[in-house]
């Protein structure tokens, strides 16, 4: 089975546009989660989310992305595609091969377009461009279609943990030997869909999120799109390598089909199973970056299933109080952020922390620091109990 | 990778006492599930599950209750819960994001059906839903292949699900992906015009790597995006002599589904079949939706000796070993399946 490396990452999110940018603001503390001016909905001003403070069209000129029919979360996607590619230094020619696999996640796909949905849905005649774009299927084929992507393609589609899922599916075509290179990751755009199916769960937060704080008041949506490009180890010669991806695991909480067991068997067992991939004991793991979405249920239910696999676990923080919770990327942003980690030896510390959980005393890191760091695990839990953790090692 | 045990709710007879030589027929060029009485689903479950999670559990638990240790769930579903999607949709807009019930929301995610069988069966395993629309059961298919590589012994649920709901019906067709004029699914394949019949259903396998008493073998899957009939052609022949290593198909069966934009891809690969390979076809049977190849794969399972509606041209192969399946969803995506019995 060969190895599976980090060969190039892209990123857009609330933080910044580039991974570079993106690091800048996780080492300055910074927070995107800001009251919503681009995006309309009626909980602007009610509920604070991590948006990307630049318009769809802007994005598409930008890109040059004026094929019909392009929504937000495919240019999104297209955004942090285009750096990831760039960064591993891929080919035309590379990319349009049949040896390269683009394997995508999204849970809103192009229902970013409510309205339009609506009206598409209801009327009998003259459909709107969007037709076809609605499902989450449309992100990947956009992109298939743009760069002629001839290998293996996929979408995923298990909630919250869809992109980690994305990553685990490529590593496993690689080493399967279905294909050479694999782009994978993942994107979301905030969409009233889930603004609203949140909200109606009451489990938004009407202030910016404080994750594995004791007062938390729920999560904030986010917005972002996030790629890695993943490459074997035979073909990584004189390439810049981030980071070996040496772990991964998947499993089914199998409790409730919106709020993880207080047991946490789905975290517990996916954790678990990530290290038994990566063939490292418990107290291997430098840091992990934690799901910690800051709901009463995720932040407990994590916290219990980290102190029943590690005893006392290794410093953790949750990057979701700087970028928001968005969904179907949540993994990969997370996997870039940890690949970040370890290529630069640091830790991004938790904002907005106060006051530990009670019942399980943990406190996330609070202030940026350099350590060293061997592997770094990542977390993501999803709606139906969809749980998948991934393991990222020092080259 | 093996199949065990196989089981399919479909417009047809499908589901127990299957019996798939009667046509049943298709109205307003829809083709609808027939919906079995769901037994083994605590009736408060059932009430408050959508078509699709309805249809993917009822046919998954025939298979599970014949093979109760899996150690996994992977399912294909361009759109899961459509039907729930859009109530929650409909509230949104129709209520003006007023108080809204989350019911609808948590069943509309497409990972719902994968979800509710691990929760079900208290399945902790490996869990995930492939949603790349016409390629969705293709790419499970293919996770089940790797999964049983990397984990011998281990045993899969496998399966696809989707369903016709009155919205993504209306914007479908508006993207003509329908037939503007009323046809019955008897004359699919008669049809001259543009479109194609709407279906729904769900099917579901166990597959492991166990040869004894296996039922059939899935002995490669390929996939690939484009719009270029030659493409399609240089694909399916490399694929044919790579798993066929020179022995002949006695089988095509193919997704043709009246559309008439889609029959140079059908034409083409047929080509590459001589006077020995019979074609079939299915979706007469099962209508278009984007995870109906899972339905040519049960036909497989269930019998080969077909009925004479699925035979476009009767070959010379007997006794029937190897079959090739090949579908093609909307012009772009292509699956390539060989199956032996």
């Amino acid at each position: 089975m060969s190895r599976v490396f980090v060969t190039g990452i892209g990123i857009i999110s609330a933080i910044g546009d580039t991974a570079t940018k993106n690091r800048e603001a996780l080492i300055n503390k910074q927070c995107g989660i800001t009251r919503l001016s681009l995006f309309n909905t009626k909980y602007t001003g009610l509920r604070p989310c991590g948006e990307i403070k630049v318009e769809t069209h802007e994005l598409k000129k930008k890109l040059r992305a004026h094929e019909k029919g392009a929504t937000r979360s495919s240019v999104l996607a297209l955004h942090a595609f285009e750096e990831a590619v760039a960064d591993a230094a891929l080919s035309v020619k590379q990319i349009s091969s049949r040896h390269t696999a683009l394997v995508g996640a999204s849970t809103v796909g192009g229902m970013c377009l409510t309205d339009e949905l609506y009206n598409d849905a209801n009327r009998s005649e003259n459909g709107s461009e969007y037709l076809s774009s609605y499902d989450c299927a449309s992100v990947d084929l956009y992109l298939q279609l743009r760069y002629s992507i001839g290998g293996v393609i996929n979408t995923i589609n298990t909630a919250c943990s869809s992109s980690s899922n994305a990553i685990m599916y490529g590593a496993r075509l690689l080493k399967s030997g279905l294909a050479k290179r694999v782009i994978a990751g993942g994107t979301d755009s905030l969409a009233k869909f889930t603004i609203n199916g949140f909200n109606a769960l009451h489990i938004l937060s009407p202030e910016k999120c404080t994750p594995f704080d004791r007062d938390r008041k729920g999560l904030n949506l986010g917005e972002a799109a996030a790629f890695l490009v993943l490459e074997k180890e035979e073909d990584i010669a004189g390439k810049k390598v981030y980071a070996e991806l040496t772990g991964y695991g998947n499993s089914n909480d199998a409790f409730h089909p919106s709020s993880l067991s207080d047991e946490g068997d789905g975290p517990f067992l996916c954790m678990q199973r990530a290290l038994q991939k990566a063939q490292l004991p418990a107290s291997a793991i430098s840091f992990i970056n934690a799901h910690g979405t800051a709901t009463e249920n995720n932040d407990f239910v994590e916290s219990q299933a980290m102190i029943r696999l590690f005893g006392i676990p290794p410093p953790f923080a949750s990057t979701k109080a700087n970028t928001g919770h968005t969904l179907g990327a949540a993994g990969a942003v997370e996997a870039v952020f940890s690949v970040l980690s370890l290529y630069c030896q640091e830790v991004y510390p938790g904002v907005h922390f106060s006051n530990e959980i009670e019942a399980t005393g943990l406190k996330p890191e609070t202030s940026y620091r350099q350590l060293p760091l061997q592997h770094v695990m990542s977390n993501s839990f999803g709606f139906g109990g969809n749980c998948t953790s991934l393991i990222f090692s020092k080259v | 990778m093996y199949i065990h045990h196989y089981s399919c709710i479909s417009p047809q007879q499908t589901f127990e006492h299957a019996h798939v030589e009667t046509l049943h027929e298709s109205a307003d060029n829809k083709l609808t599930a027939k919906e079995p009485v769901y037994k083994g689903i605590p009736p408060g479950i059932l009430r408050r599950m959508g078509k699709a999670v309805r249809m993917g559990i009822g046919a998954a638990l025939p298979v599970i209750t014949q093979q109760p240790a899996i150690d996994g769930i992977i399912i294909g579903t361009a759109n899961g819960g459509m039907e729930d999607c859009i109530k929650f949709l409909n509230q949104i807009i129709d209520f003006e994001e007023g108080m809204l019930t989350p019911g609808n929301f948590v069943q509309s995610t497409p990972n719902a059906i994968a979800a509710q069988m691990g929760l079900l069966s208290k399945n902790k395993g490996y869990n995930i839903t492939h949603v790349h629309r016409g390629l969705a059961f293709e790419n499970a298919l293919l996770d089940a292949m790797m999964m049983i590589k990397e984990n011998p012994g281990n045993n899969y649920l496998l399966g696809a699900v989707d369903e016709i709901s009155a919205y993504n019906y209306n914007i479908d067709l508006l993207d003509g992906c329908f037939k503007k004029e009323c046809i019955s699914n008897k004359d699919l394949y008669h049809s001259v015009s543009e479109g194609t019949i709407a279906g729904e259903g769900a099917a579901m396998f166990l597959v492991n790597d166990n040869a004894e008493n296996a039922t059939a073998t899935v002995k490669a899957v390929q996939t690939i995006h484009t719009t270029d009939e030659m493409e399609v052609n240089r694909t399916m022949q490399q694929f044919l002599e790579q798993t066929l290593s020179g022995k002949q198909a006695d089988i095509l069966l193919t997704g043709e589904n009246g559309d008439a934009r889609l029959l140079k891809y059908y034409w083409g690969v047929e080509s590459f079949f001589g006077e020995h390979t019979s074609i079939a076809r299915f979706k007469h049977m099962c209508g278009e939706y984007a995870t109906a190849s899972s339905v040519a794969l049960w036909l497989i399972c269930n019998n080969h000796q077909w009925p004479e509606h699925m035979i476009k041209k009767q070959g010379e192969a007997a006794p029937v070993r190897n079959i090739i399946i090949y579908n093609n969803y909307r012009g772009v995506q292509h699956g390539f399946m060989h199956i032996a019995v």
